[in-house]
């Protein structure tokens, strides 16, 4: 066990929290500001990387220009299922798993019935497939480039939640909704575009996980619960959701290390249960956000 | 006179009437696996009564049922392999073939029949009032339990998989021939098996129902409606809550264990996140506020699947899934309302409000 497979693995870690990162950083938005647990993230993920395959297949855009253009198809998408089913439910959070549940059922029919079961790629340009080494360091270019957007995007996220009128609004509905509709906020106006924007991230992560993995009608699956548990874990804040997937994507990487993949996943599972166990609240809970 | 579906003679009557149905069932078929098909569709009645009781009645929305359901299933796979081991032979093949020439600790008590069944009913029972214990004492409820209760799925799941030499790993284990009992040989494919379900899935609903019109049901009812209330009432909520998820997950343990008796195979499937989730889709849909409605719900879904899904291959899924959000959307209470308000329309005098305020409404989370 040398010190520097050690660091690799340390490094490896950075960009496992960085994947789970970007997984959850729309479910983070979604579950923190509207409180809506979207079994459907999953899918909006597959929808995501089925969107840039789309367009890069039949209109051969450019790949990386099919990762805002899927931020825009399935933050559209999100847009529809808030304004055609969730935003009946909002006062029924247990009724929102299950409805979202019935949706990623429906979105993962749908698109094996439009694109079959077989796999597909997503082509990236030449320079992003091969490796990049420091020394006794080595690290796919691609992984680099999912932490840098993953680094952009809760940046942009930061400055939007903090910096504009529109994060203040998302902030104080968060807080109270009733006493922030008293102050002229339209709170389900708010809602739906918190909740398309989360599943634009979704469509972001999408396209970067149709590169990393293949992209299946199935491949959604796979995220969803443990992007749901970066949110627990994080209690629902941006700030939360950064450390959570910093701090297991770290484990992962370490315990993997020391015995496998699979066995390290079941430790960070019984982790998080008995974190929450004493913290049901999550890492970073304000005080007087409701719940 | 008040609405019919609120009559407790006229409930017990139609619980009696659904059971001499399936009853009569085994005397009309001589089609061997239609008769095992059935049986496995009780089965699945009876793990949509253990969401029903948990969810309908405790208000525990529980996503993990396939751990009691997967662990049960497993304890009996496990005895039924090691009946199977001889002196000469008492290693299991699945461990031979993962490099293991000694049987673990973990399969000793297996390898004595009563002592396994009686381990795959307990083990996950207990590990239901464990976690029961030690998730309600913090106050962990609602959605948030329902994220625990899946977290602890994937959990099982993901050791499952990986402790391939004990488990099988994604193969999972398939005991070569059926179940000796008490020198009896369980075919599967028997009426005799087809009965054990039925019997099995009559005592639970009987004693589901007695639960639920006891006074510690009615105190589960208060706590769905409002746990904070009855905290201030003096009530343990943690212990009623513990209590509630520990016979769903028993009665899940032991459809667990029938299952693997009808099937001989168990398989990390049965834990995995979509087919628990499939188990709170039949209670939904059949009614979660009425035992037999999920019971029924699950047999029709099943039912569906098995018949309509050979025609509507691709499109069944879509077509589960549409229902299942139309239902969720403006059926909360799922079919079972809707025959509760086409027996309201026959009351004399419009009942109280305390059957639509059931659950319709929501609970709140704290």
């Amino acid at each position: 066990m040398d010190f520097g497979s050690i660091l690799n693995a340390l490094i490896l870690g950075v960009s496992i929290a960085s994947i789970w990162l970007i997984a959850a950083l729309g479910l983070t938005i979604i579950y923190g500001a509207a409180g809506v647990i979207n079994m459907a993230h999953g899918e909006l993920i597959m929808l995501g990387a089925y969107s840039s395959y789309m367009l890069q297949y039949y209109l051969g855009v450019p790949y990386l220009l099919c990762i805002p253009a899927s931020f825009v198809i399935v933050a559209l998408v999100g847009l529809i299922l808030e304004r055609g089913l969730i935003q009946y439910l909002y006062n029924r959070p247990l009724d929102t798993l299950l409805a979202t549940y019935g949706v990623s059922l429906v979105l993962m029919q749908g698109v094996r019935l439009i694109f079959g079961s077989d796999p597909k790629y997503l082509a990236v340009p030449e320079i992003f497939s091969s490796n990049l080494s420091l020394g006794f360091l080595s690290i796919s270019t691609f992984r680099v480039i999912v932490l840098l957007v993953t680094a952009l995007l809760v940046l942009a996220l930061w400055l939007l939640f903090y910096k504009t009128r529109f994060g203040v609004q998302v902030r104080a509905v968060m807080q109270n909704k009733e006493m922030a509709a008293s102050f002229g906020i339209n709170s389900s106006r708010v809602y739906m575009l918190t909740f398309a924007l989360g599943a634009g991230l979704a469509g972001v992560a999408g396209s970067l996980f149709g590169v990393l993995n293949i992209v299946l009608p199935t491949m959604g699956a796979s995220y969803v619960v443990q992007a749901f548990l970066m949110v627990v874990v994080g209690g629902g804040s941006l700030a939360g959701s950064v450390v959570a997937s910093g701090v297991t994507g770290e484990m992962q990487s370490v315990f993997a290390f020391f015995t496998n993949d699979t066995f390290a996943r079941f430790l960070i599972f019984v982790l998080i249960v008995v974190f929450l166990r004493f913290r049901p609240q999550g890492l970073f809970a304000k005080a007087g956000t409701r719940r | 006179m008040g609405n019919l579906y609120h009559n407790k003679t006229a409930q017990w009557l139609a619980y009696a009437a659904f059971f001499a149905v399936l009853a009569i069932v085994p005397m009309r078929i001589d089609d061997d696996f239609l008769l095992n098909q059935l049986a496995t569709y009780g089965v699945y009645g009876m793990l949509a009564l253990s969401i029903s009781l948990c969810w309908g009645f405790g208000g525990i929305l529980n996503l993990g049922q396939g751990i009691a359901f997967g662990l049960g299933a497993y304890g009996m796979a496990m005895t039924m392999q090691m009946q199977t081991q001889t002196e000469s032979n008492p290693i299991p093949p699945l461990m031979l073939n993962n490099g293991l020439d000694y049987l673990p600790m973990l399969w000793w008590p297996f390898a004595n029949t009563g002592l396994g069944i009686v381990c795959a009913i307990a083990v996950p029972t207990l590990f239901c009032a464990i976690f029961g214990t030690i998730m309600f004492r913090a106050r962990v409820s609602g959605p948030f339990f329902a994220i625990m209760t899946l977290a602890m799925l994937s959990a099982f799941y993901t050791i499952i998989l990986d402790r391939q030499a004990y488990t099988g790993g994604v193969n999972g284990i398939t005991p070569p021939s059926p179940l000796q009992f008490a020198g009896v040989e369980v075919d599967p494919y028997s009426p005799l098996a087809y009965w054990t379900v039925f019997f099995a899935l009559m005592i639970a609903t009987v004693l589901a129902k007695l639960i639920t019109q006891s006074s510690f049901g009615l105190v589960t009812q208060a706590i769905r409606d409002d746990a904070e209330r009855v905290r201030f009432l003096g009530y343990s909520v943690a212990g009623y809550e513990t209590m509630i998820y520990t016979i769903a997950g028993l009665i899940a343990a032991v459809a667990g264990c029938l299952w693997v008796m009808l099937v001989q195979y168990v398989s990390p499937a049965q834990l995995d996140v979509g087919f628990s989730l499939s188990m709170v889709i039949w209670a939904a849909i059949g009614g979660r506020l009425s035992l037999v409605g999920a019971i029924v719900g699950a047999f029709v879904i099943q039912g569906a699947q098995s018949y309509l899904g050979d025609t509507f291959l691709s499109t069944w899924l879509l077509i589960l899934g549409g229902f299942f959000i139309v239902i969720v959307r403006f059926l909360p209470n799922g079919l079972a309302s809707l025959l509760e308000a086409a027996l309201g329309l026959f009351a004399t005098r419009k009942p109280k409000s305390s059957a639509e305020s059931n659950g319709a409404e929501p609970v709140p989370a704290e």
